[in-house]
């Protein structure tokens, strides 16, 4: 197991992708960051409470919405460049037990997206903190480190669970075009469709898909849909949880029952 | 050292490859032979475990590929050179194999040096020449020092030099007391690397043979205006005469300086007689003759 972990490490860190993809994490945190940041800043000064305040790290954490598609981008790639290019025979030749294969690159996406998402999250925490903290923003901005720190580390533990949730995803459609179309129909298309259509139901169904989930483990304050996450964080990490070992399993069964 | 043993595959009610059963010894270049889609590369994918095959099943030392203790160190394969993530590098590449099958980083720089690819290892493997590639695969295959090496038409884009590199190369492995399977579409190299040979047309064995038994036998072409009447008078037990074209006959069983002594007495003129060196590939043809799965309208 080390040793397929240790060749998936090496895998990773020698394509440009993957350092691309990292670089649009940070981009898009950050610039997703500033302008949700600047939008509550904004509303807060216009509503004049008194007291109002903007924590940084919230719009950086409603950025994450968009912002996980670096992610899913990168432990995507990690799975279907080796069967665009055919080396996924070599990697089996190497390790020929399926599980192990799949294992492996669950357990080098883990802490790769934990690190990435805290990263980038803090990086845009920071930049959101500097330009709110500006006359502009009425130095709205708040940093109160204790739940920054909280924040992050969610941010990450979403980013890396998002991450093994694409790779089991990644392994089982195996084409590039057919996985980000499952990845997005999964934590965007399909979650914004069932919260349209009005129903109780839909919406309530829409709310434990990955993105919905993720955003309530991590006390995002608003989300897409406008209303609150109606059920506790906790919940919202179970049912990512979940998601990500529905797809490992899918992956899984795929891994083994199709040739390569 | 590998053992096929009914080994089938299927894709639908069509069979690729079809209840083959046969071993592949140590020491001994084993050619693989067939035209294209006769099934060896399936064949080769489920040695290694990657297709699974629909019945039968192929042994390693007795084992599947996928209970091997250390697969890299008992089966070196090349598959298909270019199947390597372009943007890689070639050692990134192998770097990654080796610590996949624990081998020593060492080694990654020995393979490389073996196959001759000095500076060509830090490029991106997307620009390599086909030629560079399988240099690459087969420093590849090289890299577990296994006992079994695999190798799917790995003289494909080789220039001279390394075609040479890789007749001397598979010969020493199995000098060296290894199981070398290689499959090919090239007679004339074959039959200067392999010992044995397998030949399959659609799926199925044709031969399992020692290249010695699988070479016809030599042939004598005699060029004549008078070719009917030296059929006539060649035509004994033991010898076999064909016509080909108007003037020239091939004939077998019968020696050079018989040919020339009977022409002569009987006052026959001949306008050539040569020796025909026993070929591979007209032995190959004539074993696969009706079994080309995608042969060209006509080009036989």
């Amino acid at each position: 197991m080390r040793n397929a972990m240790a060749a998936e490490w090496v895998k990773l860190w020698s394509v440009r992708s993957t350092w691309l993809c990292l670089a649009g994490a940070v981009i898009v945190t950050v610039l997703g960051g500033l302008t949700l940041g600047g939008a509550q800043a904004t509303e807060a000064l216009r509503e004049g409470v008194a007291g109002a305040r903007v924590v940084v790290t919230d719009p950086v954490i409603s950025a994450t919405a968009f912002a996980q598609y670096a992610v899913i981008t990168l432990a995507m790639l990690l799975v279907t460049s080796e069967y665009a290019s055919g080396s996924i025979r070599g990697t089996l030749q190497v390790v020929p037990i399926r599980g192990r294969v799949l294992a492996a690159k669950a357990l080098v996406v883990a802490p790769v997206m934990f690190a990435a998402g805290v990263l980038s999250g803090g990086v845009a925490a920071l930049v959101t903190h500097l330009v709110l903290s500006s006359d502009t923003f009425g130095g709205l901005a708040a940093f109160p480190p204790g739940e920054a720190v909280a924040d992050l580390l969610r941010l990450g533990v979403f980013c890396a669970l998002t991450g093994v949730l694409t790779v089991g995803v990644s392994v089982a459609v195996r084409g590039s075009a057919g996985a980000l179309t499952a990845m997005f129909l999964l934590t965007m298309g399909l979650p914004l469709m069932l919260a349209m259509t009005g129903s109780q139901v839909a919406l309530d169904v829409s709310m434990r898909l990955p993105t919905f989930a993720g955003l309530a483990f991590m006390e995002s304050t608003e989300n897409m849909t406008g209303g609150p996450i109606p059920y506790p964080a906790l919940e919202g990490l179970a049912w990512l949880t979940g998601w990500t070992a529905l797809a490992l399993v899918a992956g899984q069964v795929v891994l083994r029952r199709r040739d390569a | 050292m590998i053992r096929l043993d009914h080994l089938t595959k299927r894709y639908g009610d069509r069979a690729a490859v079809d209840d083959l059963t046969l071993e592949l010894k140590p020491g001994a270049v084993t050619g693989f032979l067939g035209p294209n889609g006769a099934g060896k590369s399936t064949t080769m994918r489920m040695i290694l475990g990657l297709d699974r095959p629909s019945s039968g099943r192929a042994l390693i030392g007795g084992r599947p590929y996928h209970e091997l203790e250390h697969p890299l160190r008992t089966v070196g394969a090349l598959l298909d050179a270019r199947a390597v993530h372009p943007g890689r590098s070639g050692r990134a590449h192998l770097l990654a194999m080796a610590r996949g099958g624990g081998i020593p980083r060492a080694r990654v720089a020995r393979v490389l040096e073996m196959a001759g690819l000095g500076e060509a290892a830090g490029k991106r493997a997307g620009t390599l020449s086909l030629g560079m590639s399988q240099r690459l695969g087969i420093a590849g295959a090289l890299l577990g020092d296994p006992e079994v090496l695999m190798f799917d038409e790995p003289v494909n884009g080789l220039d001279p030099d390394g075609v040479r590199w890789v007749r001397r190369l598979m010969r020493s492995l199995a000098a060296e007391g290894r199981t070398v399977f290689v499959s090919s579409h090239l007679m004339s190299e074959m039959q200067l690397t392999a010992d044995h040979l397998v030949v399959i047309g659609k799926g199925r064995l044709i031969a399992d043979a020692p290249l010695a038994q699988v070479l016809a036998t030599p042939s004598v072409l005699v060029r004549t205006p008078h070719a009917g009447d030296l059929a006539d008078l060649l035509t004994s037990p033991g010898v076999s005469v064909t016509r080909r074209g108007e003037n020239e006959l091939v004939v077998t069983g019968a020696t050079l300086e018989r040919i020339g002594d009977l022409a002569h007495d009987a006052g026959v003129r001949l306008h050539e007689l040569s020796p025909r060196e026993a070929s591979l590939e007209q032995a190959y043809q004539e074993l696969t003759a009706g079994s080309v799965e995608y042969g060209a309208e006509g080009a036989r």
